[in-house]
């Protein structure tokens, strides 16, 4: 008995950690959803469910639902595409593949304000990179107001979220490929299956707990994509990238609205409970064995 | 024996400790009582220099008083700077911008009372009136911008042109500039620009200084003659490139740069912006102009002014006094001179003497009737961003109509608020 409360006491900080940093803060946030607090007034109001109606109702929160899907789609799809292929090419360990993996998961350690001011100079339509190099290359009709124009500026900051963490997730499916028995692989071929039969049977199954990581992860990531936004576009133009953390940013902060701000992140906590759960569960059902 | 409650005090005692370690150490540092130290939170970082030489003249003046100053970002000066004052672990002395800012904060009663202090009298009384708040003086704006655009006079001398006096005019200007292949207007359409340019366009489609705060009220409409005027009016700048090529996606910086370059001839922000400029290119000769949006004899306004930068005592602070003695000391005629001369900024106190010639071209609209701007009548944040994303609606081809009928949409919603 003694032995367990020892044991248990191990857990204290942790739980006193977990507790102080995450728990409390939750909680707090669930009561000022409650609230017509303002963030700065000593005093407030209790005013029942009406701001998670006013949330609901807001054209602005169902503008930035709306574009977080769109986000999470297009970061989730090309992300976990591009960082299994990479994974794929260079996950034998050779100078070349160690190098070019290196080079793949550089922009992973630069910070996302550091990243969002770059691209947000490549971007520029007027002294960008991107549009004179596609003039200097005679592409003058693919030129686009990357960051500028509604229709696409969401998906100009997805991609440069997949470039910078495509690296990071790259190195996830190396260590799920990296642990794959070799025998299966070799039994494989000696069976006569051709590459996409042994990526089908053999790979893609026993990637699936990495898959999973990588996805839920993703979701997640794309989810809060807060300061790539905040340093590009700050939610515009006319919303047109708002995403619900920054919703929740200027709701709190631009407008002093703290109650309304805190039920939009209840909102946005059960939106990714619910879809960490989902993801869990259809990857769950993908998983083998060996 | 072991004990559990013992356990639990101990480590609730050091993750305190580790907790405290962790916190910034603000507020008073002095050990012996004698020396006071109050906290300074604004977010001009580019004055720093010059109020540094400031605080120092004021400690000398103050030898117990010490003068800590903080500075945050422009952008990040909304977040921040309301935790750290609410806290009390910053901001004796406090900036704050008016509009939505200053009425969140005088709502949470956080400015202290200034009324009849005797150092508000060296301000220009017109001037302060957006620190008053309920008939108190909460807080002096302690800088004078005017949000007109900036024009290229050497550009404007090359091309015979003048500031004109119509909308018709300001299309003639703007169509001889782009035919001799000079950017008639530089615009920040992704972030600034819309935000500075709605307020000299709307200035005489509907002159008058409480239009915002009458939309707010649901007494007008968005969707009203005045601001589809407006728009379409911004639209048409925009449709027949008189702004630079996709200035939606261009900011701050870039728009900035296109002006400074002399590629273009105006750049849609404000007097602030006069001093930067200069330093960036010294060859430049700049003045501002407000374009005109009805016919010449019905314009009520030559242009718009902002009395910004509200310093304010925190009604938290432990040092009260001696934080109205900075403020006192600050609106002194010589202390207010140096910030101006030094920092490119025109001031609220009167009789300052300027000898820069940004700072004097500034002065010029002094004389002239402007109104204070509209777009810091918008006290809810959201319906402020409501109205400038319009403005970005139709640079992104909304029809006028559309854009003002989707903001007002936003607005109404928080009428019923």
């Amino acid at each position: 008995m003694a032995r367990k409360r020892t044991l248990l006491l191990f857990l204290l900080p942790g739980v006193l950690l977990y507790g102080f940093l995450f728990l409390y803060p939750t909680a707090a946030g669930l009561f000022y959803s409650f609230t017509d607090w303002d963030g700065l007034s000593p005093s407030f109001r209790f005013v029942g469910l009406d701001n998670y109606a006013t949330s609901l109702e807001s054209l602005v929160f169902q503008k930035a639902v709306f574009n977080n899907v769109k986000f999470m789609l297009a970061v989730v799809i090309a992300q976990s595409a591009l960082s299994l292929g990479l994974a794929l090419l260079l996950a034998r360990n050779s100078r070349s593949s160690t190098a070019l993996r290196a080079l793949y998961f550089f922009p992973a350690i630069l910070s996302s304000v550091s990243v969002g001011l770059i691209w947000s100079f490549v971007y520029d339509p007027g002294i960008g990179m991107l549009n004179a190099s596609l003039r200097a290359a005679g592409l003058e009709s693919w030129t686009r107001n990357w960051i500028g124009s509604k229709d696409i500026a969401i998906y100009s900051i997805a991609f440069v979220q997949v470039w910078a963490h495509a690296g990071q997730m790259m190195i996830v499916f190396i260590a799920g490929l990296q642990s794959i028995p070799a025998e299966l692989y070799e039994s494989a071929r000696i069976e006569g299956g051709n590459r996409l039969q042994i990526f089908r049977r053999i790979t893609w199954p026993l990637l699936a707990p990495s898959a999973t990581i990588v996805v839920a992860y993703t979701t997640i990531q794309s989810f809060k994509a807060f300061d790539l936004i905040f340093v590009m576009t700050d939610g515009g133009p006319n919303h047109a990238t708002e995403i619900l953390s920054t919703y929740i940013y200027h709701t709190a902060f631009a407008s002093y609205r703290f109650g309304l701000a805190s039920a939009g992140s209840m909102l946005f906590l059960a939106v990714l409970g619910l879809l960490t759960y989902a993801q869990f569960k259809a990857l769950r059902a993908d998983r083998a064995s060996y | 024996m072991f004990n559990v409650r013992n356990a639990l005090l101990a480590g609730t005692i050091a993750l305190g400790a580790m907790l405290s370690a962790c916190g910034s150490s603000g507020g008073d540092s002095s050990s012996g009582g004698k020396e006071v130290k109050i906290s300074f939170l604004h977010w001009r970082g580019e004055d720093v220099e010059a109020l540094n030489k400031i605080i120092e003249k004021f400690q000398q003046q103050n030898p117990g008083i010490k003068v800590d100053m903080q500075t945050l970002p422009s952008d990040q000066y909304q977040t921040a700077a309301a935790a750290k004052l609410t806290d009390g672990s910053a901001g004796d002395v406090f900036a704050s911008f008016p509009g939505a800012q200053f009425e969140a904060l005088s709502k949470a009663g956080q400015f202290a009372d200034l009324t009849g202090a005797d150092f508000l009298g060296r301000f220009n009384a017109d001037l302060i009136q957006p620190g008053v708040k309920d008939g108190k003086q909460l807080a002096v704006p302690y800088q004078l911008v005017y949000n007109d655009p900036i024009y290229n006079v050497k550009l404007f001398d090359k091309y015979g042109l003048t500031p004109p006096k119509d909308w018709e005019g300001f299309l003639a200007l703007c169509e001889t500039l782009k035919q001799n292949g000079v950017i008639p207007i530089a615009f920040a359409g992704a972030d600034i620009g819309p935000g500075q340019f709605m307020n000299t366009m709307v200035m005489n489609n509907e002159p008058s200084e409480d239009i915002f705060e009458k939309v707010e009220a649901g007494e007008a409409k968005l969707t009203d003659e005045w601001w589809v005027k407006t728009l379409s009016q911004i639209k048409e700048l925009n449709d027949k490139g008189y702004f630079q090529p996709d200035a939606l996606g261009t900011k701050d910086a870039a728009a900035g740069a296109l002006f400074i370059q002399e590629k273009a001839a105006m750049l849609a922000s404000g007097s602030y912006q006069l001093a930067q400029n200069a330093k960036q290119n010294p060859g430049l000769e700049q003045k501002l102009l407000a374009p005109i949006t009805v016919a010449a004899g019905e314009a009520k306004y030559e242009g718009v002014h902002t009395s910004t930068f509200l310093l304010g005592v925190n009604s938290r602070s432990k040092h009260p006094d001696e934080a109205r003695k900075f403020l006192d000391f600050l609106s002194g005629k010589e202390i207010a001179s140096e910030y101006a001369n030094a920092t490119g900024q025109n001031v609220t106190v009167k009789d300052v003497e300027y000898s820069t010639p940004e700072l004097k071209v500034a002065t010029e609209w002094s004389t002239r009737k402007t109104l204070f701007q509209p777009r810091f009548t918008i006290k809810n944040a959201d319906n402020q961003k409501a109205v400038t994303g319009s403005i970005q609606a139709v640079l992104g081809g909304s029809s006028p109509e559309e854009a003002a009928s989707e903001a007002q949409a936003a607005v109404d919603q928080n009428l019923v608020k």
